[in-house]
């Protein structure tokens, strides 16, 4: 079963080389394409998800071609250039994807930053992989204001078995893959990653559907996800044949309980703050699909799609409601100035309670949870639960990613199962499920992270637990983040599996580029991806308190020193004689009673000192002396100067 | 050894011979000094005005968004609960809880656990909790946030709260709407009191424990959703939506308390929209008493520490501290005062909406957890604490003198011992001579045996009131538990007649009692101040007074009356007794005391059901702890005549 995962994909991959190329009636250059698309698919529970995919194919064929871009980021066909890199997925998200109510997404992606890359070429090493790794992130790091500068070797790893390659390289080159993985998971997705991933796009933020991405609304809602996908193409016998690849997706979970409107209807102009102003005058297409099936049955489109769609896919049938943004705009009056708007209208009569029940009904055949087990900051358990609500067994493979300042014991692995409607786990070891495969890559403190990849069969209409038991370190003082005690982050999970059937199953097919060509894409399985919380560990966290203080005090005496140091550097110095009388005629009677009282004293005092206070004295008159005297070659330094 | 034994540590140094002859004096001065310093604790000069520590809290930064609609939709969630408490007399209505949750918007799920009892052949007890998870939007959710309310059904005999689940409804239809949650919050109603807030953390942190495992008494199971590491909680009971005033309770599982700056937050906010809160706050009558600042304050703070010292909590939220979550529990109490003045009560609620609104906007707040300001304090007044490091002199100092009485005890060790071994007349010129190798032939083995046997029966009482084979006994748990612990006094209490310690066992004896003690002391009153201090005040005095030496006879008797007393069993009777007797005025002493000894029969075997359900220590620090002290001091006290009166009959027979 887990070989189809292998088996299946290179053959396709074959098909898809020639038919993209025939050329469009378009103006601008025909083995360049740009492609806008938005799906929306109103989810259970009042949530409406927005996918928005951005479609650059440029079929540059030779390699020197490289250096004259015009749709294709000029910085995209860089990387090709330097780097040996033939497939890069970037994704930014906050966020989680819950798939008990929403199904499965279109594009999955990690709460935070997740990037993986695959790298190919002749004569290529392990050691050259992992710098150019680190270059590419630093590089992506630049172009879209995020922190992926921090993915080096003590946060990625090399997957073995979830992850296969979706690029095509000419048979000539031979080399081997090699894949990268990370995850940044404390990440914070915002306005400042929006903005560089729009100047991706050959229109920018001026015109097509990319004008909808406002940061007011897009960081608004329940989920947001940017993702930029970059493959190459090439021939199988020609090496100057290749096509690039670069897609652009961002997806979207709208709440509409936090539009704070009194109805569940929505539009357009509510989720995005504006219609829609026309569409990128460079695209070839620019298409609008709104899912009318299922979630989507309840509302009713205000203006009609031009036309509907209906794809049958692994037995499940969806259709869609297009509009073709070309069409229309062209159809309408040109100097007409409104803004195009689609409106979803529920229907009045249609209860809640319907509502309530469909989206019960409607559990994913495959999801998965992830939590923290234990208390204290010394150890604990992580658990990941499988539910599998197919009546089929599934095969599953999962990918954990331990950061290095936790230790997972594998001795400790244990996967226990249960059928569905059975409430405990079976406690005996004999119950427990078998490995189909084990990679386990122990972590280095401070070097390299925990690699854990496990694939077994979960049986249909049965759930899996597997948990494996850590323990926290102890970090040095310097390497806590400023909010120490925010905890830190471990990575989610990967969870891969095969579906027999599409329900559910909206992600493209890895030879398509296109949403349109996930329609009628049945195939004799499904590749699907999932990703499971993030976690939150405590490890234990000195009080900070004290260096805090210390830094403080430090920087008081520093600062407090540096004023007269300051000034004995810069300053020149002279010594006068002070004259000791004040101005004032009472005071200078009272000054000289007390002079003369005191030199009385002094005297008087002088008589019992013994020899030794003597001494002292004469050092201490030395020493004056010789005060004197650095202040005269202070000055006469000064005077040189 | 070489330390100890050293010659000029004997009784020719200076400083033990000053030491031995003031040491009683010295020991009532620090008694005195700790006790005053603790009484000096509650004027102003000597404790702290609260503040915020933690910035991020920052109360009040936001102006308070709900309004009377949710105050409206409580009233209307109060009426229909209200109807179905007439058909849930005995149960929780939990399919109405669930529905409304789910018509919020929430992720609505239930837990069930099971209570299997200690006692009564394993009967089972079956609980379900019912929690709603926002989930929010500015987070993957990996964190998240408590509001929980306990469910009481009509039967129950503490006080009607219905009103908390249609206020904590309210709320979580009001959070829904938001957009700013950066913590999932999770709304949660539990039943059964504390057991299903047990029930309910134990599935949240130990979920994959297997349950048919035979020695686990409650079955917490596992949760079907989370939402991240709990970074706080807030436990709600309201008895009324017309509010009188806000008690926040904040004592936790063996003493343990929530993080200072919690608990000012809620004082800062309820000040901010007018509600009238406090710590052990009463209705306003009964505080317009003609008491000094002082006296009041010297009450707030041993009423704290009473309630601190059982170690049980005093709500739901004290079982969150033992999983380093901070948590405390606002009570509303029904109007008393002033109950003629109705307000209006479409609009009664709103103050205490908002104070939570605002509570949980500052907790969302919360960038890191809890980690500033103190975990261990006592609080004197609604704004004013005392640190950890300004109350643990006063123990520190009653405690100290133990130690040194351990010093001088054992310096003078050859003396004594040689005087009652040795003939008086050889005893004058041989015994300092003698000093070394006295130290090494001194009794060890059978004192060391004599001490374990001494925990062993302390540890017994941990272990049998437990054990199969007595609970398959016809008898219910408080006889049972009662009969095993006085079985166990007994054996301590008849211990000292019946085995007699070789000469010079009695004062290593005494020694060992002293180190053990003192240790003991410091410890649990870093962990629970209130008991520590408390379990010093009284017991103090019998160290200081305790003498192996001879002493007059009236002292001695005095010192074992005193012993008498102060026998775990009787402390809690006349604990349990002082209790009944505010508590019912109207029993004459002979129907109470019946009544307080099976009180306190009850008082012992809820603490050994707390001990084993949700890990309370006081019974077994009762058990493991005071009670071999106690027999060691019985020892003393007793057993030093049987030694004097062997040396007196051998000098009568010389």
């Amino acid at each position: 079963m887990l070989s189809a995962l292998s088996t299946f994909l290179p053959p396709l991959l074959l098909l898809l080389l020639w038919t993209p190329l025939t050329p469009t009636a378009h103006g601008h250059q025909p083995d360049e394409q740009f492609h806008e698309e938005l799906v929306v698919r109103p989810l259970a529970g009042d949530h409406v998800n927005t996918y928005f995919q951005f479609t650059t194919r440029w079929h540059y064929g030779d390699r020197n071609n490289l250096f004259h871009t015009q749709l294709t980021p000029r910085v995209i066909a860089e990387i090709l250039q330097t780097y040996d890199v033939k497939e890069l997925h970037i994704s930014l998200t906050q966020g989680l994807w819950r798939y008990e109510s929403w199904g499965y997404p279109i594009v999955d992606a990690t709460g935070g930053a997740e990037l993986w890359a695959w790298f190919s070429a002749s004569n290529l090493t392990n050691d050259a992989v992992n710098k150019q790794w680190m270059q590419l992130a630093n590089v992506f790091s630049g172009v879209l204001c995020s922190s992926l500068n921090f993915v080096d070797n003590t946060n990625s790893i090399a997957p073995r078995h979830i992850f296969r390659p979706q690029f095509m390289h000419h048979a000539g080159e031979n080399g081997k893959q090699f894949v990268r993985y990370a995850t940044l998971p404390r990440e914070i997705v915002c306005t400042e990653n929006l903005t560089p991933w729009k100047k991706l796009l050959p229109c920018g933020s001026a015109s097509g559907l990319a004008t909808l991405l406002n940061s007011g609304f897009v960081h608004n809602t329940k989920y947001h996800s940017l993702g930029v996908k970059v493959r190459t193409l090439c021939d199988h016998d020609d090496d100057n044949n290749c096509i690039v690849e670069l897609t652009q997706t961002a997806n979207l979970v709208y709440d509409l309980k936090l539009l704070e409107q009194s109805n569940t209807d929505f539009s357009l102009r509510r989720l995005f703050g504006m219609g829609l102003n026309g569409y990128c005058e460079l695209a070839t297409s620019s298409r609008i699909y709104a899912q009318r099936s299922e979630q989507g049955e309840r509302f009713q489109l205000v203006p009609p799609p031009a036309f509907n769609v209906s794809s049958i896919r692994g037995g499940h049938r969806v259709s869609y409601g297009v509009y073709d943004i070309q069409q229309q705009f062209e159809a309408a009056a040109p100097d007409a100035t409104r803004l195009f708007n689609i409106a979803w209208i529920g229907e009045k009569s249609a209860g809640g309670g319907r509502r309530l029940a469909v989206s019960a009904l409607n559990l994913p055949p495959l999801y998965a949870h992830r939590y923290l087990l234990g208390n204290g900051q010394k150890r604990g358990r992580i658990a990941t639960e499988i539910r599998n609500t197919h009546y089929e067994d599934l095969p599953v493979v999962l990918l954990e990613l331990v950061p290095w300042y936790v230790h997972a014991y594998l001795h400790t692995l244990r996967i226990r199962n249960k059928a569905q409607q059975r409430r405990e786990y079976a406690t005996d070891v004999n119950d427990e499920l078998p490995f189909k495969l084990l990679h386990y890559a122990p972590g280095k403190q401070r070097e390299l992270p925990t690699h854990l990849e496990i694939g077994f069969v979960l049986p249909a209409k049965s759930s899996a637990m597997i948990t494996i038991e850590v323990d926290y370190l102890l970090l040095k003082w310097l390497e806590y983040p400023p909010d120490a005690n925010h905890g830190h982050y471990i990575g989610a999970a990967v969870i891969s599996t095969q579906l027999p059937m599409g329900r559910n199953y909206s992600a493209l097919p890895p030879e398509a580029h296109l949403f349109k060509d996930s329609f009628n894409a049945s195939r004799p399985s499904y590749t699907l991806t999932l990703r499971t919380e993030a976690l939150i560990v405590s490890l234990p966290t000195p009080d900070f308190s004290m260096p805090y203080n210390v830094i403080c005090l430090a920087c008081t005496v520093v600062a407090l020193a540096f004023g007269p140091i300051h000034s004995v550097a810069t300053k020149l110095m002279i010594v006068e004689r002070q004259t000791t009388m004040p101005r004032n005629l009472l005071r200078k009677l009272i000054h000289k009673l007390k002079s003369r009282w005191g030199s009385k004293k002094e005297e008087a005092t002088s008589v019992q000192e013994t020899a030794t206070d003597e001494k002292q004295q004469q050092q201490h008159e030395e020493k004056e002396a010789e005060q004197q005297e650095s202040v005269i070659c202070n000055e006469q330094k000064q005077a040189n100067m | 050894m070489g330390l100890l034994s050293d010659p000029s540590l004997s009784t020719h140094n200076k400083l033990v011979d000053n030491l031995a002859k003031h040491v009683r004096k010295l020991c009532l001065a620090l008694y005195t000094a700790g006790v005053v310093w603790f009484l000096c604790l509650a004027m102003p000069e000597f404790n702290h005005g609260t503040y915020l520590s933690e910035n991020a809290l920052s109360p009040g930064l936001v102006y308070p968004e709900i309004r009377i609609e949710a105050n409206r939709l409580a009233v209307q969630l109060l009426e229909e609960l209200q109807r179905e408490r007439k058909e849930h007399q005995s149960t929780t209505p939990h399919a109405w809880i669930a529905a409304k949750f789910q018509e919020f918007g929430l992720e609505t799920h239930t837990h069930n656990y099971t209570l299997r009892y200690p006692f009564g052949d394993g009967k089972e007890f079956h609980g379900k909790n019912i929690y709603g998870i926002l989930r929010a939007p500015r987070i993957g959710s990996t964190e998240g946030i408590v509001f929980s309310a306990p469910y009481r059904v009509p039967s129950s005999v503490h006080v009607d709260i219905t009103p908390s689940v249609p206020l904590l409804l309210a709320f979580a239809d009001f959070a829904r709407r938001k957009n700013y949650w950066a913590k999932d919050l999770i709304f949660l109603v539990t039943e059964q009191e504390q057991l299903g807030m047990q029930a309910w953390l134990e599935a949240y942190h130990d979920g994959d424990k297997e349950s048919d495992s035979s020695d686990a008494y409650l079955r917490a199971g596992n949760l079907p959703a989370r939402a991240g590491s709990l970074q706080a909680a807030l436990n709600i009971e309201v008895q009324d939506l017309e509010v009188d005033y806000i008690d926040v309770k904040i004592e936790g599982l063996n003493g343990k308390l929530p993080n200072l700056d919690m608990f000012n937050l809620v004082q800062r906010i309820m000040a901010r929209e007018g509600v009238v809160s406090g710590y052990k706050h009463t209705p306003r009558k009964k505080r317009r008493s003609h008491q000094s600042n002082y006296e009041q304050n010297l009450r707030q703070m041993l009423a704290m520490l009473s309630s601190q010292a059982s170690g049980v909590p005093n709500g739901n939220h004290g079982l969150f501290h033992r999983y380093r979550i901070d948590a405390l529990t606002i009570t509303a109490s029904k109007r008393v005062t002033n109950a003629n003045v109705k307000s209006n009560p479409t609009s009664a609620a709103v103050p205490l909406l908002k104070a939570i609104e605002g509570i949980a906007r500052s907790l969302n707040n919360l960038l890191e957890r809890f980690h500033q300001s103190f975990f261990f304090y006592v609080i004197v007044n609604n704004d004013r604490y005392i640190s950890i490091g300004d109350y643990m002199p006063a123990l520190i100092a009653l405690v100290a003198c133990t130690f040194i009485k351990a010093y001088l005890t054992w310096s003078t060790l050859d003396v004594t011992v040689a005087a009652t071994q040795s003939d008086p007349k050889s005893a004058g010129g041989k015994s300092t001579l003698a000093a070394d190798t006295m130290k090494l032939s001194l009794p060890y083995g059978s004192v060391l045996i004599y001490l374990t046997f001494v925990l062993l029966i302390g540890y017994c009482g941990n272990v049998l009131p437990l054990q199969e084979y007595f609970s398959k006994l016809p008898l219910s748990a408080a006889p049972l538990t009662a009969s095993i612990l006085v079985g166990l006094n007994a054996i301590g209490f008849v211990l000292p007649f019946v085995v007699t310690l070789p000469p010079g066992g009695l004062e290593l004896l005494h020694i060992g009692l002293l180190l053990i003690y003192g240790c003991a002391m410091i410890v649990i009153g870093l962990l629970n101040f209130s008991l520590g201090f408390f379990v010093a005040v009284i017991s103090m005095p019998l160290i200081i007074a305790l003498n192996t030496k001879a002493s007059d006879k009236s002292m001695r008797n005095l010192t074992c009356v005193w012993t008498l007393l102060l026998n775990p069993l009787v402390i809690i009777y006349i604990i349990v007794l002082i209790m009944s007797f505010y508590q019912f005025p109207e029993l004459t002493a002979l129907q109470l005391l019946p009544r307080a000894a099976s009180a306190a029969m009850d008082a012992a075997t809820f603490a050994l059901i707390d001990s084993v359900i949700y890990g309370n220590w006081l019974y077994f620090v009762v058990c493991t702890i005071f009670l071999p002290l106690w027999i060691i001091s019985w020892t003393l006290v007793v057993g030093k005549r049987r030694d004097v009166e062997i040396t007196k009959t051998k000098l009568k027979t010389n």
